[in-house]
């Protein structure tokens, strides 16, 4: 139950999806882009979401893109989870999204739709951010392919009419070192306490982190003292959570001193899996 | 002839094929075109004088057909203490609390209109805590505590402070009791509030129809007391209120108390008597309708060298939350067991159930007992620490045994408890205790067991009662009519099988009348206490001895013989020294008759009645009384794994032994049981209520409020022993809530001794752990 009206739509292409967009937000209207509804119906039922259009992009074929070609993996942006993890093109990224939420509801999630919700932790974009990743958004005036860095800042940073059509990942990414660890509070499947992705290329190793702060970060800083080798192993680690870049999270899931404590054991155990991988 | 037995059968539960099938309905699932939905519109504070309410808006939306506050017939309902209007008047006493009910035409309409309904608050000081609800200069919660009218007579609310009710339990001589104690313990505990989290959420529909008739469709244990509290609330005429209640998608005690029942007849009564629908979302399910008490105990405790437990002193607080509802029956039932089953001859207990601003409580498997088994479990390890005694042989030494007085100075027979000792023993057999408690593993990880008692009495009121129709088809089957609600236990099918024994027929000729309308069912108290089987039963066993009665009657007369040389079996009434002569029961139960058309005898009716014997109200001096029939005893251990380095555990193993006096539906029975272990496990572990400073229920959905799930359990492993209840049916006593109660006890006897730490409030979540063992600052050096 959906205590609003809203208008549905369902277009074929991405230059109607956009169109719609426009028009409804030119009328003063509020839009939102949807694939698998997971965020949107739990949270309309409860009057904690609220748009007057809902724009479905299951319909379009870009968005639904899953294919390593020309040294490039694609995923379109509606592809969902349990796709990823079933077809596998990117063992961390499958790693990563199976442990979003549960089997049902991955069935559900879209990979555009956990890097564009309202829960904070996002942690799809983990992966994307150790890899150096593009995303191509579109709007009106068409589409971009964009270095993931530069338009990601604690979220996506997306126009009201934009939308996510897909991700493009290097090949040569995708059989490097890597690992992926997710701490909850207790529970096989929940938000995370921590999760922490890290991939290994021929610089250093490369780090993402979600549930650490309100959103999921990589921090060159945090990157340059983990990767000292001159430091012993706690050092590093004891340097890279002091400098941490913003307030670390204190909710139910878990006080910040213990998400310190939690952090540090992680970092130790990620340092330490690569030094055996070495 | 020789006897088939019809108990301790695994036999399928009459309703399994429809709920497996999807074709039973639950009350949620029925609707009519003529329904109308009422939403509430709850409090966003924990403690508010509300200056004002406008709802104008919402009833002008179109849709929307009538919009009630508290000062819609203001009266004020609870069975024990009537300090609780349905809807808010003048203030709110917790997060989550109704103060506004809108009734339209659609959910979507209801929502809408909710949403423009401006609430003017006045805050007041928050009671969060039971410490704060105790002192001396707390704020209190209910001014007029001392004028509430009180229902129940036996309940002592304090005016001017913010205690809802004090049980004492003074048993023997204190000063004797410490003088002969070599050692004593003495330790604080705490439990948090939680929720059922019934799979179904509370929910009901009421119309009231031009001839008066008041009709409540519900997701109820307890639709007898629905009748009654509405009745006389609203003063209805009680046969004026019917009362229907389907399968129940799950209570486990939180469908007992009436709350929705009557925002929906009140929603009724403000459109004319059309139906309205109250459906609680997951959200309003927790934070609105009543949870689980919280608690906060201190216990010290004395025993001799030789381990033998000398002296008791316990006080309790309950967290009551902000309405009195069964808190104080539950303050009442943590009193009357507080030895655990133990033999203690000195106690002094006080227990008492407090007001907060938390959300308010109601029974909860096990009734206090969980509670208080936690603290008494605890402090039994500790004792067998501090004596260096295996702590098995500490709980051999002092179970409980005929001839030992309960706390409320209760006489235990065999029959009444059960045999604590026999449990025990079989636990230690199913634990391998004799091996090393904590054993660390090559990984690192540590493997530790812990155990835990429990025994449980039912805390019903003294005149508890429960009847049984029988009524039978031409084919010569019986249809059993009783008022159990079918909460999920298979209970129905388990009174069919006594009654398939005592009728010595096919159980599968027994049809059951699955749902209960207060029209056509006789009463039965509650659906709570873990009674049914012992008192539905006990009817059930006089019904078919009614129905025996008048079958031989008859017979009798067909076969030209006295009653007493008629036997019955197979739904046939033979002579018992020659059983080819015979006559069926189709053949007598809608009359005989002759084959010139004459008939004799009539149609047959059993009917059967029980009600509890010998309950007595606690002395209010020295709480002694008699609170229940019997005790169930049983014995639990829990295996972990615990990983030193992390601070987090696995559960390996869960054994549950439990006495349960005789077995009837095996398979139904080890579920029950399992069941309980889960949930007592999810207490143990995950499930609890966490208020903000300002008194905010932060977990209000499933995804902040864990229980334990699929790939998170452990083995379970239950066994039963079989002392016979000599009044119970077959011998059989009281078993539904049990399995829960000595989970989070052995749970945490079982981290204590792998993290070497003394863990006293639950859940246990790793980061407790971690902060237990550190002193919970981070420190990387």
């Amino acid at each position: 139950m959906i205590p609003f009206d809203f208008k549905y739509y369902k277009p074929g292409t991405i230059e109607e999806a956009t169109d719609i967009a426009n028009k409804t937000l030119k009328k003063g209207k509020k839009i939102m882009y949807y694939a698998g509804g997971t965020e949107f119906i739990s949270m309309a039922r409860m009057h904690n979401i609220y748009t007057d259009a809902i724009i479905d992009i299951k319909g379009i074929p870009e968005c639904n893109t899953h294919e390593l070609k020309n040294n490039e993996l694609t995923i379109g942006s509606t592809v969902t989870l349990t796709s990823i993890a079933e077809q596998n093109f990117f063992p961390l990224l499958s790693l990563t999204v199976e442990r979003i939420a549960d089997h049902t509801i991955q069935d559900k999630i879209t990979l555009g739709g956990n890097l564009a919700g309202t829960i904070i932790y996002r942690e799809a974009v983990l992966p994307l951010m150790v890899t150096d990743s593009d995303i191509v958004i579109a709007n009106t005036y068409g589409k971009k392919r964009i270095p993931l860095k530069d338009i990601f800042d604690k979220r996506i940073q997306l126009q009201e009419d934009e939308m996510i059509v897909k991700v493009i990942i290097k090949e040569q990414f995708l059989s490097l070192p890597s690992i992926h660890v997710k701490r909850t509070k207790n529970e096989k499947i929940d938000y995370p306490l921590i999760t922490i992705v890290a991939l290994k290329d021929d610089i250093g190793i490369n780090f993402a982190f979600s549930s650490i702060c309100e959103y999921p970060f990589r921090s060159s800083s945090m990157e340059n003292f983990l990767n000292d080798n001159s430091l012993p192993k706690d050092e590093r680690i004891k340097k890279a959570i002091d400098n941490v870049p913003d307030k670390i999270l204190n909710d139910i899931s878990g006080s910040s001193e213990y998400r310190k404590f939690m952090f540090h054991s992680m970092l130790y155990e990620i340092l330490t899996h690569f030094e055996e991988v070495n | 002839m020789d006897h088939i037995p019809r108990i301790k059968v695994n036999t399928l539960r009459k309703e399994a094929w429809d709920k497996v099938t999807g074709a039973a309905k639950y009350n949620g699932d029925i609707h009519t075109p003529d329904t109308l939905y009422a939403k509430m519109l709850t409090s966003t504070h924990a403690h508010a004088s509300i200056k004002s309410i406008d709802t104008s808006d919402a009833e002008n939306l179109d849709g929307v057909h009538a919009v009630i506050t508290g000062d819609y017939i203001p009266v004020l309902s609870g069975s024990l203490i009537k300090d609780k209007p349905p809807i808010a008047r003048n203030k709110v006493r917790y997060f989550g609390e109704p103060i506004a009910v809108v009734v339209a035409s659609s959910k979507e309409k209801a929502m809408q209109a909710i949403k423009l309904i401006k609430v003017d608050y006045d805050p007041l000081p928050v009671v969060n805590s039971i410490a704060n609800s105790i002192k001396s200069d707390a704020t209190l919660i209910h001014e007029s505590l001392g004028s509430y009218d009180c229902p129940a007579k036996n309940v002592y609310p304090k005016p001017g402070s913010n205690i809802a009710h004090h049980t004492k339990i003074r048993k023997g001589n204190m000063n004797k009791g410490w003088a002969e104690s070599d050692v004593v313990i003495e330790s604080k505990f705490k439990i948090p509030q939680s929720d059922h989290l019934a799979m179904e959420t509370r929910n009901s529909r009421a119309k009231i129809l031009p001839d008066g008739n008041v009709i409540i469709y519900t997701s109820s244990q307890a639709p007898f007391a629905v009748r009654k509290n509405l009745s006389e609330l609203y003063n209805i005429p009680e046969g004026n209120v019917i009362v229907r209640v389907p399968l129940v998608g799950g209570a486990f005690g939180g469908k007992a108390t009436v709350q929705t029942e009557y925002i929906a007849y009140l929603a009724s009564k403000a459109v004319g008597g059309q139906m309205v629908e109250v459906m609680n979302s997951r959200e309003e399910d927790i934070s609105t309708s009543p949870c689980k008490i919280g608690l906060e105990a201190q216990l010290k405790i004395g025993a001799t060298k030789a381990g033998i437990i000398k002296a008791l002193e316990c006080i309790y607080y309950a967290d009551n939350g902000a309405y009195a509802s069964t808190g104080p029956r539950m303050a009442k039932a943590i009193a009357s067991d507080c030895s655990g089953p133990y033999n203690i001859e000195n106690i002094h207990c006080d227990s008492f159930a407090v007001y907060t601003n938390h959300t308010y409580v109601t029974s909860y498997r096990g009734f206090g007992h969980a509670e208080f088994t936690f603290c008494m479990e605890r402090m039994m390890d500790k004792l067998a620490a501090s004596l260096q005694m295996d702590p098995i042989e500490l709980r051999l030494k002092n179970a409980i045994s005929p001839g030992d007085l309960s706390p409320t100075q209760s006489k235990i027979t065999l029959s009444n408890t059960g045999n604590l000792t026999d449990c025990i023993l079989r636990l230690k057999e199913l634990t391998n205790w004799q091996e090393d408690r904590v054993v660390k593993m090559d990984n690192g990880m540590i493997r530790a067991k812990g155990m835990s008692c429990f025994w449980k009495t039912s805390t019903s009121p003294t005149d508890a009662s429960s009847g049984v129709i029988l009524t039978l088809n031409t084919d010569g089957s019986i249809n059993l009519n009783c008022s159990a609600v079918e909460i999920g236990p298979g209970m129905k099918t388990t009174l069919a099988q006594i009654l398939a024994e005592k009728m010595k027929m096919d159980v599968e000729k027994i049809h059951v009348v699955m749902n209960v309308d207060t029209q056509v069912s006789p009463n039965h108290w509650k659906t709570v206490a873990s009674m049914t089987t012992f008192m539905v039963g006990n009817a059930v066993i006089r019904a078919a001895e009614d129905l025996i009665y008048q079958l031989r009657s008859i017979a009798s007369v067909v076969l030209r013989c006295p009653p007493d040389d008629l036997d019955i079996k197979d739904q046939k009434i033979y002579l018992r020294d020659r059983p080819e002569i015979y006559v069926s029961f189709k053949n007598v139960v809608y009359g005989y008759m002759y084959p010139d058309g004459t008939c004799i005898g009539g149609q047959i009716i059993g009917r059967g009645s029980y009600i509890m014997r010998h309950l007595k109200t606690l002395d209010k001096e020295t709480g002694k009384g008699k609170t229940g029939a019997s005790w169930t005893v049983g014995a639990q251990a829990v295996e972990i794994e615990y990983d030193p380095k992390r601070y987090t555990y696995r559960l390996l193993k869960a054994i549950t032994v439990i006495d349960v006096g005789k077995v009837i539906n095996p398979k139904t029975a080890t579920g029950l049981i399992m069941g309980g272990m889960s949930m007592g496990l999810g207490l143990a572990t995950r499930e609890e209520f966490l208020y903000d400073d300002v008194g905010v229920l932060e977990d209000t959905s499933l995804r902040t409020y864990k229980l334990i799930r699929f790939g998170e359990h452990p083995q379970y492993i239950v066994d039963f022993i079989e002392t016979p209840q000599s009044d119970g049916p077959f011998g059989a006593r009281g078993m539904g809530e049990h399995g829960i109660l000595g989970m989070p006890a052995a749970f945490a006897n079982a981290i204590s001794l792998a993290a070497k730490a003394e863990f006293d409030m639950i859940p246990i979540s790793p980061e407790l752990i971690w902060k237990t063992k550190t002193g919970g600052k981070y420190d990387p050096i």
